[in-house]
């Protein structure tokens, strides 16, 4: 498929043909909320297939806004995608309508789990596969218990009334009912206990290992998540500061001090502190 | 004691029709959060409309009431397509006003289309009054408690068993989540008005076969309101039941008081009754487990 080059795509579009075709990718995406706030900037973004690629930063840096933008909900909470495109699967899903986006299997788990409180575990998973047949339905709901035996004993609960380790697993297990090719969790670890988190993360690990599912990892958490991830990016005021492989960012001493709470032996050197600020500098 | 039952089963007659417009305030407010004030001036068209197809085509009650049903289903989608779809992501409380600008419209357009004359709707059937151990009620009284009852045990299981009708309580509870789901909201909010519109247009036919068609019919949604305050507005199924509850009130009151009471009573008891739980007899209570 022949891909026009973006006018605007300026230094980006040197790697126009990129050695792996991405399975996701945000092309120079701008978002806009009220006509008026940015809250997003020229944002690039690859999701290579099989991988797992974390999207780190702190609160209001603009990840969420990035996944309602995949997942074609902007409108609901006035924003637009002002410039740039989503492509997945080589198809720009810019302005597709949010249900052909996941029958498309481009399936995000949203901040705060959203499960539907008043509905059962199993009505919850039903929802879930809203765009697939009923005998299939049965079926993925019946992996989705094998995967979280926990939901299998809850299936007739409401889902309400569960603890938020146990929503958080019935929100994954809903949005595998869609039979992703990518899943996008947003901040899936947050309020949770430890070891709550160890098994979250034991779940995407084996839903890239056994599913081969790409999956876009979005948190706060940077440290837990660059344990994991094949490659992360690092946004900040809504434009993507750092990127690269996991290891690599794991190792930068600015993702060290900053998200990752480290620092280099209790003191810092003159030569630390303006690196700091020449970074601040570039930054905003 | 006849005095009594005669009372009471005649209020559950009445009962069934505020119970069907009062399930049809629920469908819509259970799949869109908005109160449709216009549901009782819906139900007078439906009824309006039937009456048309009786004097025009044919007096057949099957083909009137085929007719009125087809009718109410695309008044309800044509409502929502050209009216409430734009309001979509608009504040809920402008939503509601302009369900108060289309009541005013519709009750107008009555005299606009028809006339302000009263009518009966004279199908052949439902006038005829059928008598057993005593009781005495008409044909279309007791169509509307079969009409009423089928309809609560046909929701139950659309609610329970159906795709569509889960997803229509997931697109009350989050419908940005629903949304992430693929479930079309707005496929959802017309199924909803559709069906609400054909719900209380059945009401409506019923009670101008009992009664007779005015053009202050649509004060009938004043009646299923205070219903489906007391079953809880996100409660089709209490709605109905609310219904029954609120006709054999009413006509308890009106028997043993006096005359008078009859048209309080039901607002009477909906006042203690939210006293002591204010989201309604069958209402759900909010889960606030985080």
């Amino acid at each position: 498929m022949l891909v026009p080059p973006h006018p605007q795509d300026g230094p980006a579009s040197s790697v126009a043909a990129p050695p792996q075709a991405a399975l996701l990718e945000f092309r120079n995406v701008q978002i806009v909320y009220d006509n008026a706030i940015e809250a997003v900037r020229d944002v690039s973004i690859e999701v290579p297939k099989g991988q797992i690629v974390a999207l780190l930063g702190s609160n209001g840096a603009g990840k969420s806004t990035l996944l309602k933008a995949m997942s074609g909900i902007l409108h609901t909470e006035d924003g637009s995608l002002d410039n740039g495109s989503i492509h997945f699967g080589g198809e720009d899903v810019s302005h597709l309508a949010p249900d052909t986006i996941v029958r498309r299997g481009l399936v995000q788990v949203p901040e705060g789990r959203r499960i539907f409180p008043a509905l059962t575990v199993e009505e919850n998973l039903v929802i879930g596969g809203y765009t697939t047949a009923a005998a299939v339905v049965r079926e993925r709901r019946e992996q989705a218990f094998t995967l979280f035996p926990r939901l299998a004993e809850r299936r007739h609960q409401i889902a309400g009334y569960m603890s938020g380790g146990e929503q958080q697993m019935l929100a994954i297990g809903r949005a595998l009912m869609a039979k992703p090719a990518l899943l996008a969790l947003d901040e899936p670890s947050l309020g949770l206990a430890p070891l709550i988190i160890d098994r979250i993360y034991e779940v995407i690990a084996a839903l890239r290992r056994d599913f081969a599912m790409t999956v876009l990892l979005v948190e706060q958490n940077a440290q837990r998540a660059l344990q994991i991830a094949d490659a992360g990016y690092i946004l900040e005021n809504g434009r993507v500061v750092l990127d690269g492989p996991a290891d690599k960012l794991a190792r930068n001493q600015d993702v060290q001090e900053f998200y990752l709470g480290l620092s280099s032996a209790g003191h810092k050197s003159m030569r630390e502190v303006k690196h700091y600020k020449r970074r601040k500098r570039w930054l905003s | 004691m006849s005095f009594l039952i005669d009372l009471t089963v005649s209020g559950l007659a009445i009962g069934a029709l505020y119970g069907l417009i009062a399930m049809g305030f629920a469908v819509i407010y259970k799949a869109t959060g908005l109160v449709n004030f216009a549901q009782g001036e819906m139900t007078m068209i439906v009824a309006y409309l039937a009456w048309t197809i009786a004097t025009t085509l044919t007096g057949n009650v099957f083909v009137v009431v085929a007719g009125a049903v087809i009718g109410a289903a695309v008044l309800g989608l044509a409502i929502e397509r050209i009216v409430m779809r734009p309001m979509l992501g608009e504040p809920l409380f402008a939503g509601v006003m302009v369900t108060v600008a289309l009541a005013v419209i519709l009750r107008s357009s009555i005299t606009f289309i028809w006339d302000a004359y009263p009518h009966a709707l004279d199908l052949g059937v439902g006038r005829d009054v059928l008598r057993a151990g005593g009781l005495s009620l008409r044909g279309a009284q007791v169509a509307a408690i079969v009409t009423l009852l089928g309809l609560l045990a046909g929701f139950y299981v659309f609610f329970r068993f159906s795709k569509f009708g889960i997803a229509m309580r997931a697109v009350a509870a989050d419908d940005r989540a629903a949304l992430l789901m693929g479930v079309s909201a707005a496929r959802i909010h017309a199924l909803a008005w559709a069906a609400s519109s054909v719900i209380a247009g059945i009401g409506g036919v019923l009670f101008a076969m009992v009664y007779d068609l005015s053009p202050a019919m649509f004060a009938l949604g004043l009646k299923g309101f205070p219903a489906t305050i007391l079953g809880g507005l996100d409660s089709v199924l209490g709605s109905g039941v609310a219904g029954l509850i609120i006709g054999v009130t009413e006509n308890l009151a009106g028997g043993y008081l006096t005359p008078g009471m009859k048209d309080i009573a039901g607002f009477l008891m909906i006042i203690v009754v939210l006293m002591v739980r204010p989201f309604g007899l069958f209402g759900e209570r909010e889960i606030v487990r985080v």
